[in-house]
């Protein structure tokens, strides 16, 4: 995406979505989404069983005689998953225990250290804070899905030149914060860059490292 | 052999890591697998009386609950203390469930495993403990009659005494201070918590994917457990996310994954939470460290006294020695006495975390060393350098060394303690000066602005030895002239893939695109504990062994061969020539290629191993890496957040083997120094005991926005004295001195001298 082209942010707007509760139309989604794992509970098992027959791509599940789970699907990386989840699980655990999409990763399980953040409709998110449940049509990347097939993003190509990265165990959630804060417009110095960043813990201590390549990559794609 | 191996490859791992395709511990995807979540203690001493677990035990998904009540219980692994770093470590040594008391708050009690993850933490919240108290013992002060004086750590000494301190700090012509330093339980956190995959493949079978930087102590130990052949224990570990220390010993999750595993009679999941992390996993002891230091009015040293106190638990053996490590390597006087005393207490179980000793006793030293630079008016750099020390200042030479010695070179030649090895700690401070601009200093404090802002520049000594162990290596050369290294060690994000990949490159004589280097599996060669900074030099070494025994291998087929150009010859005439060629040292013009050599034996492949040996020390010197770091601050007096605007780091570790990694390790180090100077402590309730800092969000680490560009150089030439590679190793050193650095720093902007970490704001009001 063209740099210049992205909306001039404020940077408060998206605290607002941040805020589930208290913006209007994510609230009302939050409530239907959770009408909807109540309604699914009353039905019970045998209804799920039929909805299971009409899956896209049916994962198989270790607890599916569990009559507390549900079946959602989601979109992940472009790809439809339809799955039967228990609906206390995080959008993080749906990836990586079920889904088997390990590169978003538990680095807190709190919301701390970023290391789990995904794609929301192009917005970064911590995907431990959030349930699966409540993300039914959306478009949500993970690291799987930055590359373009083969080709790497310019952003994990510049990761891997000015070595942004020690463990990589924050590398994904890293990255695709780098990617989100690109089309924030939130790249236009090194304080802003670190500023923006800093939601992403690096206990290697890589920071100036992924400066670097954020703005490589910035320079780049522009 | 230059002191920089070729040019600087990117990570051969970082594009399985930017992809999210590189697979850490528990994420490996094991066919019904169960998760376990664990029921902890909440209170720091006394006894378990009942657990309550019917409503758990009904809840939907539980297989099974786990406690002393019912666990299969593992034996206490006998591994002597001399044999942990071949062995397997343990800090702590109870093994968990065992009985009904309670050593710390935090302690695993029980064990839930469930179907998925959310079924075993709902029905692990629905598990009642009660307990029978005792007042728990929970500072230095509470465990002053339990406290001890220890001899040794990890095989050398820790209390030391050369010369008479007493005199030297009761003589009124000497300049002298004495100040006493803390430090507060640092908590390792790498981002990776640490977790255990436990798949008992059959009833004397077990695999384990543990998040370790030792698979095969993890291996040795849980053979020991559970009277297991320990081939029958496999121990799987590619990728480490961090570790700084906490990965290092066997920690209770390790066992209470296999019993877990073991009760439920399915594969068992266990992600240690970050709650979980400042308690079952060690951390690094609160110091309190006192120093007394005398000099002549010139600057030279006469006396050094460092007394460090330091905490331990109940069930742990560990000793943090930040007197030995620091003020018993670093200067040259004629008196020094260290002494260390630890005192049990009960709260989770110390470790090593990076640079253990190394990095408190060198914040003390060297805040210490900057004060009396001040007392004396000496500059910082100038006084260190009056004090440097050629040789060991505390250790002495071998008797037997003294011996060869005498007998070569007459009586008095002998040296009465070894000198260190290529050093070059001068070069250090004079380029990082010039780098930094160090001779622009006023060093009056308070004296330097930046707008409304206060400026400090600061800098320290940073110091580490150099760990040698043994390891193990097996090379597969093929055909097409590509190789496979294999070595069980481990990469914590330290860039031993690379450095490995690189030195296997060199030693064989492969190119670096056709050699693959693997870790992190009990199945190959052993390779010791990733830790001590000692991987590139230990693994580098059995890599450089390999690489012999393969040539070697090659020139007796080439000998045998009446094709080839070298038949005949004596194998022992014959060496690598050039990359992929092996040659006659006596006749240059005959030499073979590796892959025709193969072919015309009609071999695919040939394959060689080393046989894990003791390891040779050369004692007649003292290896030892050095840095110096040179930092500015910046501070809003108003409001007093201190940031650190500028580093300039030099180090002196011998060969760099890997440029990109080992400059990302050098920084990567400082920037840890700069969350303990300014902001990592892991607080206790001071009645129960229970850790008051429990996530990311309340133990700060530093964040991108509090760190500045770092500069890093290394200076210096190989030292082959040490090993073959002439690498010592560079993990550890970086931390080192960094937060000395910082502190100095702050005090030359602001004139206040905060000997309490962190420096937050509060105490610089």
């Amino acid at each position: 995406m063209n740099e210049s082209d992205a909306p001039v942010d404020s940077g408060l707007e998206e605290f607002d979505e941040l805020l589930i509760l208290s913006n209007l139309e994510t609230r009302r989604k939050f409530i239907k989404q959770v009408a909807g794992t109540s309604a699914a509970i009353t039905i019970g098992p045998a209804l799920l069983s039929a909805a299971d027959a009409t899956a896209t791509s049916q994962i198989a599940s270790p607890s599916k005689s569990n009559s507390d789970s549900i079946s959602m699907t989601l979109k992940i990386n472009g790809k439809d998953y339809t799955v039967d989840l228990d609906p206390r699980t995080t959008l993080l655990d749906a990836l990586r225990e079920r889904l088997h999409l390990t590169g978003s990763k538990k680095g807190c399980d709190h919301g701390q250290c970023g290391a789990c953040t995904v794609l929301v409709n192009g917005r970064r998110i911590n995907s431990c804070l959030t349930l699966a449940v409540m993300h039914e049509g959306d478009e949500i990347t993970t690291i799987e899905g930055i590359a373009n097939g083969d080709e790497l993003h310019p952003m994990q190509t510049a990761f891997i030149e000015h070595d942004g990265f020690q463990c990589g165990y924050c590398t994904p959630g890293q990255i695709c914060s780098a990617v989100a804060l690109l089309k924030e417009n939130h790249a236009n110095s090194d304080d802003e860059i670190r500023e923006f960043m800093s939601g992403n813990l690096c206990r290697c201590g890589a920071y100036p490292n992924i400066l670097a390549a954020i703005k490589d990559a910035k320079t780049k794609s522009t | 052999m230059g002191n920089v191996v070729g040019p600087a490859p990117s990570r051969v791992d970082g594009r399985l890591k930017v992809t999210g395709a590189a697979k850490y511990s528990v994420e490996f995807d094991v066919p019904n697998c169960a998760h376990g979540w664990t029921i902890e203690s909440n209170i720091a001493k006394g006894k378990i009386l009942s657990i309550e677990t019917k409503d758990a035990q009904s809840a939907p998904g539980v297989l099974v609950i786990v406690s002393h009540l019912n666990a299969p219980k593992p034996k206490q692994p006998a591994v002597k203390e001399s044999e942990a770093l071949t062995k397997g470590i343990r800090n702590e040594m109870r093994v968990p469930f065992s009985d009904d008391a309670v050593h710390y708050a935090g302690q695993y009690v029980a064990l839930v495993v469930a179907k998925t993850i959310e079924q075993a933490r709902h029905a692990a919240s629905l598990v009642r403990v009660t307990y029978a108290p005792e007042d728990p013992l929970l500072t230095m002060e509470d465990a002053e009659h339990k406290a001890v004086k220890p001899k040794k750590n990890l095989g050398d000494n820790v209390q030391i005494k050369k010369g008479d301190v007493d005199i030297a700090l009761q003589d009124s012509n000497l300049v002298k201070i004495e100040q006493t330093y803390t430090t507060p339980t640092e908590t390792h956190n790498p981002i990776e918590m640490s977790g255990t995959i436990a798949a008992w493949e059959a009833d004397d079978k077990l695999t384990l994917y543990d998040a370790t930087q030792f698979v095969k102590g993890v291996q040795s130990v849980l053979a020991g457990a559970w009277n297991l052949a320990p081939d029958n224990v496999r121990v799987i570990c590619p990728f480490v996310g961090g570790a700084f220390g906490c990965k290092g010993a066997v920690w209770p999750h390790v066992f209470v994954a296999a019993s877990g595993a073991k009760a439920a009679g399915l594969p068992v999941k266990l992600h240690v939470t970050r709650r979980n992390m400042f308690v079952g996993t060690g951390h690094r002891t609160p110091t309190r460290q006192t120093i007394a230091l005398a000099a002549t009015r010139d600057g030279k040293l006469q006396a050094m006294r460092h007394v460090s106190q330091t905490l331990t638990s109940p069930v742990g053996k560990y000793v943090e020695s930040c007197g030995a490590r620091s003020t018993g390597v670093m200067y040259e006087s004629p008196s020094i006495w260290i002494e260390e005393v630890i005192y049990p207490v009960n709260i989770g179980t110390t470790t090593f975390m990076r640079a253990p000793g190394e990095c408190p006793g060198t914040y003390a030293l060297e805040c210490a060393m900057d004060e009396l630079s001040y007392s004396l008016g000496i500059d910082p750099v100038a006084l260190r350098l009056a004090n440097h020390a050629d040789n060991h200042p505390t250790k002495s030479v071998p008797w037997q060394e003294v011996l060869k010695e005498t007998f070569k070179e007459g009586i008095g030649a002998a040296k009465k303690t070894p000198a260190f090895s290529a050093k070059h700690l001068k070069e250090c401070y004079s380029l990082g000066a010039e780098k930094f601009g160090w001779a622009k200093r006023n060093p009056k404090p308070g004296s330097t602005h930046d707008g409304d802002l206060l400026v400090g520049w600061g800098m320290a000594t940073a110091t580490y030895p150099a760990h040698k162990m043994s390891a193990a290596a097996k090379v597969q050369l093929r055909a097409d002239g590509s190789a496979i290294v294999q070595c069980a060690t481990h990469d914590l994000g330290t860039g031993a893939y690379t450095a490995l990949t690189q030195i296997a490159s060199e030693q064989l004589g492969l190119p670096f695109e056709k050699v693959k280097f693997e870790l992190g599996d009990t199945a190959f060669p052993f390779g010791p504990v990733a830790g001590g900074s000692n991987t590139t030099g230990t693994v580098g070494t059995a890599i450089h062994e390999v690489a012999q025994l393969l040539h070697s291998a090659l020139a007796e087929l080439a000998v045998k061969d009446s094709k080839s150009p070298l038949h005949n010859l004596s194998p022992n005439d014959i060496a690598m020539a050039a990359p992929g060629q092996l040659g006659s040292k006596s006749d240059h013009s005959k030499s073979d290629a590796y892959i025709d050599i193969l072919k015309r034996a009609g071999r695919d492949s040939i394959e060689v191993e080393t046989k894990l040996k003791e390891m040779e020390e050369n004692k007649k010197f003292a290896f030892q890496s050095w840095g110096a770091h040179f930092c500015e601050v910046k501070i809003d007096p108003l409001l007093p957040r201190v940031q650190v605007s500028r580093v300039v780091s030099v180090m002196n570790c011998g060969r760099v083997v890997s440029a990109k990694t080992a400059r990302s390790q050098i920084m990567g180090g400082f920037v840890m120094g700069i969350g303990m100077a300014l902001a990592e402590a892991t607080e206790y309730d001071p009645k129960t005991g229970m850790p008051a800092t429990r996530n990311l969000a309340d133990y700060h680490v530093a964040t991108n926005a509090d760190v500045p560009l770092i500069d890093v150089y290394f200076v210096g030439e190989p030292d082959f004295a040490f090993n073959p590679i002439g690498a010592r190793g560079m993990g550890e050193i970086g931390i080192t001195g960094a937060a000395a650095a910082v502190a100095n720093a702050v005090y030359h902007a602001t004139g206040k001298r905060v000997r309490d970490l962190p420096i937050t704001p509060d105490k610089l009001i």
